[in-house]
């Protein structure tokens, strides 16, 4: 772990670390086929995994708790505000005495694998692992016994929602300026993030966002909505609204 | 040359900014204060993060959530550091056998159960308990995170100052890389001294603190013995070591001790009786590391304390068991039987000790030793594959 940190951040510092943002990176998967239910939704949102800070000169993060605690706020409210305009009613999981925390964080963190391996082997084309080609469809699932936890009960969908946001500091940015006069790239700041969408009944991942360069400064109320509209990009319809598209 | 100059400058303005860095900590309240909130920007940053992880430890299901494990393990540090310093702490006990435990900046400590399986009396576990505390009540996750922070932000500047100015800055970065290390382990040094005080104040031996760490290098060589390799002892660390090297840490702890109060009962007595339900399966995964010469140390350990129990023999019978020369299986069979005297009653038992026979050619034996297994467990999940075997 401390190695890591200092690799990464003598990597970032000699300006090996390239952006990880390849171009022909598909961004969007959704189901085929796939449209929520008629009537109102009832989708439940897991706690979100939300970091932002800032990064020093050298390339670290720097956790920052009041950034981080006012991100969440925006982006719970711009979530609800998004979801109430799409006629969806939105509820964030609360931790209960129910017993089920450890199940429900292991679904968490499956989410997080099959989210990185979608992107990593579906979403990039050149990594596109032969089960996974566009014409296969978009197949992926965390499992139906997700069905069957209490805490979860009453809802129809579960979102997750991921945001990392690293704000290149004042020294970052200097050096930045230097370093491009010296025809070295440093890339100053980190904003990523990605939101699905999992079936409740059969566990399957119905639609997944995932963005490597994000926009939107969480930090502030009018931030957070850009970036939670980014976040739903290709968030399925319900079956009237994709025909009245489709008729557009 | 006006920018190779300029480089030079910069280089050496960092160097002496560093020092200064770590010295300027002006905190009211320690970390273990009561209802204690963390205070800066950076503070509150590593405690929000520990926050998180420790989120992910209580739902983690290598959690030891089974019997009264972790509330011993709290009260032997309450015991160590008195009650007015352990009020704030929770303790987590992980199913994970190496040999660790760890505390984090929010005061969340996890101990794996390699440590439980090693150490030999309550005083040892307090040895190792003490100075992660110690790291906790020095704010070292702290320090060591501005310290990381500080160097390579001196590397960003040197790399691409010296890149403009055409000036070779390898030296220099491996340096201050060094540097990281070097701090790191004068940490974990300070840790050292602080817990050894916890120790000795609390009435346990202050010499055991030393003993950890001379019996985790004898596990080490047999572990290099078993897998035919030179035992490796470092005398001192080297350049990327996190740590400081066991032999300077057992020599100065107990340098240290000699100093301080002798201390009186390490209570291994309590310890065995707390740690016993657990021993099983704490065994079972050591078992598994494919690491015999460690774990036979281990066992050996264990037998000068409590006698060849059941569970030892069995452990001892499956280790030969998966190392599996002819002569393994034979010492195999014979502990499993010896297990089974000496009051072993799991029905895995038969299976394991059916199966080496066969290994070994004793057919016979073999197949009476599967049946009986099938016979006690008819529901057993490999009972299809035991069954498919006999069948044969």
């Amino acid at each position: 772990m401390q190695f890591n940190t200092v690799l990464r951040a003598s990597l970032l510092a000699c300006g090996l670390f390239a952006s990880t943002m390849a171009i022909g990176q598909e961004k969007t998967g959704n189901k085929e086929g796939f449209t929520l239910k008629p009537g109102t939704v009832r989708i439940m949102l897991m706690r979100p995994v939300t970091q932002v800070g800032e990064q020093s000169t050298g390339g670290m993060y720097e956790p920052n708790a009041d950034w981080t605690t006012q991100a969440r706020e925006n982006i719970a409210a711009s979530l609800h505000d998004a979801q109430s305009q799409l006629g969806n009613q939105i509820t964030s999981y609360a931790e209960t005495a129910s017993g089920e925390e450890p199940v429900v964080t292991q679904y968490s963190h499956l989410f997080g694998t099959v989210a990185d391996s979608v992107i990593e082997y579906q979403f990039f084309p050149g990594n596109r692992l032969p089960t996974k080609k566009r014409d296969k469809g978009f197949d992926w699932a965390v499992g139906p016994g997700i069905a069957s936890l209490k805490s979860l009960e009453g809802a129809d969908y579960a979102l997750f929602i991921t945001t990392r946001d690293e704000f290149g500091s004042t020294g970052r940015k200097v050096l930045q300026i230097f370093a491009a006069m010296g025809g070295v790239s440093v890339t100053s700041g980190v904003h990523t993030g990605h939101a699905g969408l999992v079936d409740l009944k059969t566990g399957e991942l119905v639609w997944l966002n995932a963005d490597r360069q994000m926009g939107g400064d969480v930090r502030t109320p009018e931030g957070a909505q850009k970036r939670v509209k980014q976040l739903l990009e290709g968030f399925p319809g319900k079956p009237v609204e994709t025909a009245a598209l489709a008729g557009k | 040359m006006k920018l190779r100059a300029f480089a030079l400058m910069a280089l050496t303005g960092f160097a002496t900014l560093q020092p200064a860095r770590a010295a300027q900590d002006a905190f009211q309240l320690p970390p273990y204060a009561h209802a204690y909130e963390p205070q800066t920007v950076d503070e509150r940053g590593q405690w929000m993060e520990a926050d998180e992880r420790e989120r992910q430890i209580r739902d983690c299901p290598l959690r030891i959530r089974e019997g009264n494990l972790e509330t011993y393990l709290r009260a032997v540090l309450c015991r160590e550091v008195g009650q007015d310093r352990c009020a704030g702490v929770r303790v987590y006990a992980m199913e994970i056998p190496k040999f660790n435990a760890s505390m984090m900046a929010n005061g969340a400590m996890d101990v794996w159960s390699g440590l439980l399986l090693r150490v030999r009396n309550e005083a040892e576990l307090a040895a190792v308990l003490g100075h992660e505390f110690a790291h906790f009540e020095l704010r070292h996750g702290l320090n060591r995170f501005k310290t990381q922070r500080g160097t390579s932000d001196a590397m960003a500047w040197i790399s691409v100052l010296g890149g403009i100015s055409n000036t070779p800055v390898g030296s220099a970065n491996l340096s201050l890389l060094g540097s990281v290390y070097r701090f790191g382990r004068d940490q974990e040094s300070q840790a050292d001294l602080l817990g050894l005080k916890y120790l000795a104040n609390s009435g346990y031996p202050a010499g055991s603190a030393s003993l950890v760490w001379q019996s985790l290098m004898a596990e080490e060589d047999a572990s290099a013995l078993g897998r035919k390799q030179k035992p490796k002892q470092k005398y001192t660390a080297g350049f990327f070591d996190s740590h400081p090297a066991s032999f300077e840490r057992a020599a100065r702890l107990a340098q240290e001790a000699a100093k301080l109060p002798a201390g009186g009962d390490a209570r291994a007595k309590e310890f065995q009786e707390a740690v016993a339900p657990y021993l099983p399966r704490f065994l079972t995964a050591q078992v598994k590391l494919n690491d015999f010469g460690g774990s036979e140390y281990i066992l050996s350990n264990l037998s000068q304390r409590s006698g060849w129990t059941g569970d030892l023999l069995f452990a001892r019978a499956e280790l030969h068991r998966a190392r599996a020369t002819p002569r393994d299986l034979q010492l195999a069979s014979q502990f499993y039987r010896d297990a089974k005297g000496a009051g072993y009653s799991n029905p895995d038992l038969d299976r394991n000790l059916g199966l080496s026979l066969l290994r070994n050619g004793q057919t016979e034996e073999g197949r009476a030793a599967l049946s009986s297994y099938l016979t006690a467990y008819p529901d057993a999940s490999d009972a299809k594959a035991i069954n498919a075997l006999l069948a044969n």
